[in-house]
């Protein structure tokens, strides 16, 4: 993309809060820490407020900020940032590893967990983020309580089914209808 | 090849973890067969991954990224410790540096290891807290479900006018975005403002296709410089031409005084 400009150290350009995620992961990957504290400040908020609301501790929370951004330092080489995504790998291993350590369960599936997703939207601007928080949230507000209830169990929670009915005291069919009908109401909203 | 699943959601279930027993046993097997169904699983990861905004947005202590940086940096010192080129020396028979890396290495497990005592500790004190924070906002939320609804459908509306704006000066962070609806109202994001001196404050405006300015209310700015206006009262059915946000004196202007920071048109 473009040559990087020498800069004075402790001065950032304003330019680099513009960088792209790929131009970013390639600079860690060449051990450039300045490019790993731009992808925190860019995504370290919506990973902290999905693990803590997930281990509702805010210290587990830190552990697993922190440990999702150290590993992303260590394997940036690995990365295939030509498929994009780094976004959504960042937000869906906040997910997944917050649900692992709040069931104290290892990692099962880490070839899903880890799995690369490339991503329509643009996460990369506050702006963007801040609408889609917006748009996102509005729309788990307007689901029927006990719609949201099941969604949230099964999100934030990680219930599987019988979980979620075991949990609510409503029969399977019953919860997997409404998980249903929240999913499919979500859909339209889920879009970048 | 197996039957293509019935519901479309089976996706999104199955990226949730949700799916279990015969159903996810036969959805794996129609998986390892089924291109197509393949991308609707990629489609429904990218669901999953967007899931993720509907937590209560928290921010992290500082104190994170401090730990962060020296855990880099202290693996970044590692991995250049210039391997010894010396011959067989010293006590333990491989000379000292080895030694001197071992020592550096155990100081940093050490280290991290009583860190994360010290964090243990301070996290026991802080559950409490923290769960009657949440019990107390989520409280909060869903008392906002009508405003929320105002909001969706401002965003949502296929005559919602979306406007970008861009800096009105050759200065590059600051951007916003509004989305106006003449009957439905205004929502506007802002982020990468410079924070304001005391006594000041950022104003947004609604410039009109006859007539002056109207002012859409004021707005503070948060660390990151992030801000926004939701749903100010504004006259219905207005033809707007721009927006713009100025610096205005502390309470705001009933006409724009100050510099121009973000301007857009409508196009």
């Amino acid at each position: 993309m473009g040559e990087s400009k020498a800069q004075l150290p402790g001065v950032p350009l304003h330019e680099e809060g513009r960088a792209a995620d790929l131009d970013l992961i390639r600079r860690v990957a060449q051990g450039d820490e300045s490019a790993l504290s731009i992808l925190y400040a860019r995504y370290s908020g919506v990973v902290y407020s999905v693990a803590n609301r997930v281990l509702r501790d805010t210290g587990a929370a830190e552990e697993v900020l922190q440990d999702i951004f150290y590993q992303l330092w260590g394997n940036a080489a690995n990365y295939d940032a030509a498929r994009g995504g780094l976004g959504g790998w960042l937000l869906v291993s906040a997910r997944n590893r917050a649900i692992d350590r709040l069931r104290r369960r290892k990692p099962v599936d880490t070839a899903t967990t880890e799995e690369v997703i490339p991503m329509a939207c643009n996460l990369e601007s506050s702006v963007a983020q801040s609408e889609l928080m917006s748009r996102i949230r509005s729309a788990f507000d307007l689901l029927p309580p006990s719609q949201r209830q099941a969604v949230e169990l099964a999100y934030f929670e990680g219930m599987t089914h019988s979980e979620i009915a075991q949990h609510t005291g409503e029969p399977l069919g019953t919860v997997k209808s409404r998980l249903r009908s929240a999913l499919q109401s979500l859909r339209q909203v889920l879009k970048p | 090849m197996s039957e293509h699943p019935q519901f479309e959601e089976i996706f999104d279930e199955y990226v949730l973890g949700a799916l279990e027993g015969e159903e996810k046993r036969t959805l794996d097997a129609h998986l390892s067969t089924c291109a197509g169904c393949g991308r609707k699983l990629e489609e429904a990861r990218e669901r999953l991954a967007l899931m993720a905004f509907a937590a209560p947005p928290t921010r992290p202590s500082p104190a994170v990224k401090d730990r962060l940086m020296r855990q880099v940096a202290a693996a970044t010192r590692l991995r250049f410790t210039p391997a010894p080129v010396r011959k067989r020396s010293g006590f333990w028979g491989w000379g000292v540096p080895v030694f001197a890396v071992a020592a550096v290495v155990l100081a940093i497990i050490t280290g991290f290891l009583a860190h994360r005592n010290a964090l243990i500790e301070a996290r026991l004190k802080t559950l409490e807290a923290s769960e009657a924070q949440f019990m107390a906002a989520e409280k909060q939320e869903r008392a906002g479900m009508a405003r929320a609804q105002s909001i969706m459908d401002v965003l949502t509306s296929p005559a919602t006018l979306k406007v970008s704006l861009v800096p009105a000066q050759a200065h590059p962070a600051p951007q916003g975005k509004a989305f106006f609806n003449p009957e439905k109202g205004l929502v506007f994001y802002a982020a990468d403002l410079p924070q304001l001196p005391a006594g000041r404050t950022y104003q947004l405006w609604l410039v009109p296709t006859h007539g002056n300015p109207l002012s859409a209310g004021i707005f503070a700015t948060d660390a990151q410089g992030n801000g926004e206006v939701l749903l100010p009262p504004l006259p219905r059915g207005v033809s707007a031409k721009a927006f713009a946000v100025t610096i205005e004196p502390a309470g705001g202007e009933p006409q724009p005084t100050g510099k121009k920071v973000l301007i857009g048109a409508v196009s």
